[in-house]
C-alpha cells in the first residue's frame, strides 16, 4: 500500500508574496509548485494531503458543476466550515465560478443541538445564500436549519459532485467583486456579514505575508484555528496558499480534546508559523505531559503568533518556560492585532523580539486616560502591564480618537480607528450597522480602546461591551436576551459583562432584575438560566438576582453595562476568592 | 447491551467526573452534564478525550449535541463500544 505523504516544505517555484489580482490567480500560481495542505486526524495521523495543483484541478472541476446551477454572478453559497479538504475545495471552486462562499460555524456544544441549528438558520437566512453545503458530520444540522428557507440546492459534497460538468466559461472575479462573506463579528441574534472584496483581501494578504510574517522559503504553517474565523480562514488557509506554503491542519475539536497534538505536529513536520489566542497556549501548557517535552523539537517554530483576545504575557511566559527544553524560544511570540472588518490583520509586533511590555501607571490610565510609563520599581498594584502590538501595516493609518472624534496624541487612550486598503466595504445588507462603524472617508471604528506608543498599537480594552472567552467574541446582548426569555423577566431586566476571575479566566456575569420572591423559584431561575447559557455558548456564568430598578440606566433608557459592572463589584467584594460561585448559592 | 456493561461504564465516568471536581456524593444518572455538573465546553472536550482513551472508541462529536444527562452520555459510550 502506498503510504500517504505530506506535501513538502520546499517548493519548486519561486516564492511570490501574495502579489496577485485575486484568489483564483493566487491558486493558479501555487498549483505550479509541489506544496499544499495536509489534514491530520485526532490521533495525529495524516488523513489527507492535497497539493495546490490537485486543489486547483478539483476546484475547477467543481466550479464547472456549480456553474450549471445557474446562480447569478455573486450568488452566495453557505459552507459549513469544518476543517477538511471539502470545505477548502468548495471555497476555491466559488472563486472560479463567480460565487461568494459564506463559511459558517462548525461547532456545537454538549446538548446544544437546538441552539446551533437556530444559529445556522439565522446565518443562512441573513447571508441570502442560495445553496448550502456541509460534509456529512454536520449535514443533519444544516438540513434542519434550512428547512422552510428558500434554498434550491442543499447537500453534502457528493450532491454537488454528482452535478454534470458544464462547459460554461469560468467567472474569474474582478478586483471589486466579493471574495467571501465573514460572519465572525456580530451577535448571534443579529449576525453581521463582513463583505470582503478580492482587492481588499489581496491587500491584507500582501501585508501579512510581506510585512507581518516576512514569509520566506522553508516556512511551513500549522493550524487548528477554525475556518469560520478570520484568523483560521485568512491567516491559515488563504495566506499560506497566496504565498505557496504547505500547511498542516488539526481540527479545532481535536485540538480542544488533545491540545498536545499541536506541538507534536509542529515538531514532526518542522513547522515555522503557528498562531493561537492566549487560551490555546494556556490549554496546551495545562495538558502537556512533562515526560513528553523532551520528545518535542520546537526549534523550527519561528513565529508563535497571538491575538484575537487580550494577550496575556503571563500565560505566554509559562508556555515558553515549559517548552524551552524542547527548543521553543519566547522570542518567537508575535503579538498582533486585527479584526474581520479589516480582513484580518491591522498590526504585527516586530519579529524575533517576543512579547514587549509597556508598564504604565494604572491610576493615570483609569483616571485621565493617559499611559504614563513607570519604571521597574513601581509597586505591582500601581502598574499595569500591556502588550505592544506593533505598527500599522504599510498603507494603513491608525488614529486614536476621543469621544468627540478628535485625534489624540501618543500615549493618550481613545478609540482606535483604522483606514486603509484592507478595510471591509461594509456589512451585507445592513447600511445602518455599516454607517455606525465606517465613515464616508473610509475610517473604520474598531470599537477597541487603545493608545499609540512609539507608533505601536497598545490595546487597553473594548468600547463595545464585548465579552471575549477562549478567543470567542460573545455579545452581552445575546446573554441578556436569554435572561429576558425567562418567565417573569422583561426586556431591560438584564445586564451581562465579564469580570476577571481567578487565574487565567474571565468570568461572565449576568445581573437580572427579578420580581419573584419565592426562594426555591429564584434558585431554579438561576440554575435554568446558567444552563441555557452553557448550552448556547458553552461557558459558565454567574447569575445575580437583584430587585427591580437596580440596574443603572443611561439617559436614553438603555442599561449601562459599565456601571452595572462597577455596582456588581461593589456589592460582591469577596468575589476574588470564588468567582464562579453564584449569587443564588450564596444564600443557602 | 447488558445492564452490567452500562453500570461499569457509569462507574468509570463518575470516577472521571470526580477527578474534574465535578462529582457530588450521590450523582444521579439523570443529572444534566451541563446544567447540573457545570461542565464548560473545554472540560467537555477533556472528558470526551478521557472517555475515548479509556474505552478505545472514537466519539462522533456531533452526537454530543443531543446529550443532556449522564445517562445519555453513558448510553452513547455503550453504543460506540458495541459499534
Amino acid at each position: 500500500m502506498n503510504e500517504m505523504k505530506k506535501t513538502p516544505t520546499d517548493n519548486t517555484i519561486a516564492l511570490r508574496k501574495g502579489d496577485f489580482q485575486n484568489l483564483a490567480e493566487a491558486l493558479d500560481y501555487a498549483a505550479g509548485g509541489v506544496t499544499g495542505i495536509n489534514f491530520y486526524s485526532g490521533k495525529g495521523d495524516l488523513a489527507a494531503a492535497v497539493p495546490y495543483a490537485q486543489l486547483r484541478s478539483m476546484a475547477l472541476s467543481l466550479a464547472r458543476r456549480l456553474l450549471g446551477l445557474g446562480l447569478p454572478k455573486g450568488g452566495r453559497i453557505a459552507l459549513i466550515a469544518d476543517t477538511n479538504a471539502d470545505f477548502v475545495r468548495f471555497f476555491f471552486a466559488c472563486q472560479y465560478a463567480g460565487l461568494v462562499p459564506v463559511p459558517l460555524p462548525a461547532a456545537v456544544h454538549l446538548g446544544g443541538r437546538q441552539a446551533y441549528v437556530d444559529n445556522l438558520r439565522k446565518l443562512v437566512h441573513a447571508s441570502g445564500a442560495q445553496a448550502a453545503m456541509s460534509s456529512s458530520s454536520f449535514f443533519p444540522f444544516l438540513s434542519e436549519a434550512v428547512a422552510g428557507l428558500d434554498l434550491n440546492h442543499v447537500g453534502e459534497p457528493g450532491y454537488f459532485d454528482a452535478l454534470p460538468e458544464t462547459d460554461l466559461p469560468l467567472q474569474i472575479p474582478g478586483s471589486e467583486d466579493v471574495a467571501y462573506l465573514q460572519y465572525t463579528s456580530g451577535s448571534t441574534r443579529f449576525p453581521r456579514g463582513v463583505v470582503i472584496t478580492q482587492k481588499v483581501v489581496m491587500a491584507n494578504l500582501a501585508g501579512i505575508i510581506r510585512h507581518g510574517l516576512s514569509v520566506r522559503p522553508g516556512d511551513r504553517c500549522t493550524s487548528w484555528l477554525p475556518f469560520y474565523h478570520d484568523m483560521g480562514l485568512v491567516g491559515f488557509l488563504i495566506a499560506p496558499m497566496a504565498s505557496q506554503l504547505s500547511t498542516d491542519y488539526l481540527s479545532t475539536r481535536d485540538f480542544a480534546m488533545r491540545p498536545r497534538l499541536w506541538p507534536a505536529l509542529i515538531s514532526k513536520n518542522r513547522g515555522t508559523i503557528s498562531y493561537s489566542p492566549s487560551f490555546g497556549y494556556a490549554l496546551c501548557a495545562r495538558r502537556i505531559r512533562p515526560t513528553e517535552i523532551d520528545q518535542y523539537d520546537l526549534s523550527s517554530w519561528r513565529i508563535a503568533g497571538t491575538g484575537a483576545e487580550p494577550i496575556r504575557p503571563d500565560i505566554l511566559e509559562q508556555f515558553a518556560r515549559l517548552l524551552a527544553p524542547a527548543g521553543f524560544t519566547s522570542r518567537a511570540f508575535v503579538a498582533s492585532y486585527g479584526m474581520a472588518e479589516c480582513t484580518l490583520a491591522i498590526s504585527f509586533a516586530p519579529l524575533d523580539q517576543g512579547i514587549t511590555i509597556d508598564r504604565i501607571d494604572a491610576e493615570a490610565l483609569t483616571e485621565e486616560g493617559i499611559a504614563v510609563a513607570v519604571d521597574g520599581t513601581a509597586r505591582c498594584g500601581q502598574a499595569k502591564e500591556l502588550v505592544f502590538c506593533g505598527p500599522a501595516l504599510p498603507g494603513h493609518e491608525i488614529e486614536i480618537r476621543d469621544d468627540q472624534g478628535r485625534a489624540l496624541p501618543e500615549r493618550h487612550c481613545g478609540v482606535l480607528h483604522v483606514r486603509g486598503p484592507s478595510v471591509m466595504t461594509g456589512y451585507l445588507g445592513n447600511p445602518e450597522a455599516t454607517r455606525e462603524v465606517l465613515s464616508p472617508e473610509g475610517w473604520l471604528n474598531t470599537g477597541d480602546l487603545a493608545y499609540l506608543a512609539d507608533n505601536q498599537v497598545v490595546i487597553t480594552g473594548r468600547v463595545k461591551d464585548m465579552i471575549i472567552i477562549n478567543g470567542r467574541n460573545i455579545w452581552p446582548q445575546d446573554l441578556e436576551f436569554l435572561a429576558e426569555q425567562m418567565p417573569g423577566i422583561r426586556a431591560r431586566d438584564a445586564a451581562a459583562f465579564s469580570i476577571s476571575g481567578s487565574g487565567d479566566e474571565e468570568t461572565v456575569v449576568l445581573v437580572v432584575q427579578c420580581r419573584q420572591l419565592d426562594e426555591t423559584e429564584r434558585e431554579q431561575l438561576v440554575e435554568v438560566l446558567r444552563g441555557r447559557v452553557r448550552e448556547e455558548f458553552g461557558i459558565d456564568c454567574r447569575v445575580e438576582l437583584v430587585p427591580p430598578h437596580t440596574l443603572p440606566q443611561t439617559s436614553s433608557g438603555k442599561i449601562s453595562r459599565t456601571i452595572a459592572r462597577t455596582d456588581f463589584l461593589r456589592r460582591n467584594q469577596d468575589l476574588s476568592q470564588s468567582p464562579m460561585k453564584c449569587a443564588g448559592e450564596n444564600r443557602t | 447491551m447488558s445492564r452490567a456493561g452500562y453500570d461499569e461504564i457509569l462507574a468509570e465516568v463518575k470516577k472521571l467526573l470526580a477527578r474534574f471536581g465535578k462529582s457530588r456524593e450521590e450523582i444521579d444518572e439523570d443529572a444534566e452534564l451541563v446544567n447540573d455538573l457545570e461542565l464548560d465546553s473545554l472540560l467537555v472536550m477533556e472528558l470526551v478525550q478521557e472517555v475515548e482513551d479509556m474505552f478505545d472508541i472514537s466519539f462522533p462529536l456531533n452526537d454530543l449535541s443531543g446529550i443532556h444527562t449522564l445517562k445519555d452520555f453513558v448510553l452513547q459510550i455503550q453504543k460506540e463500544i458495541g459499534a
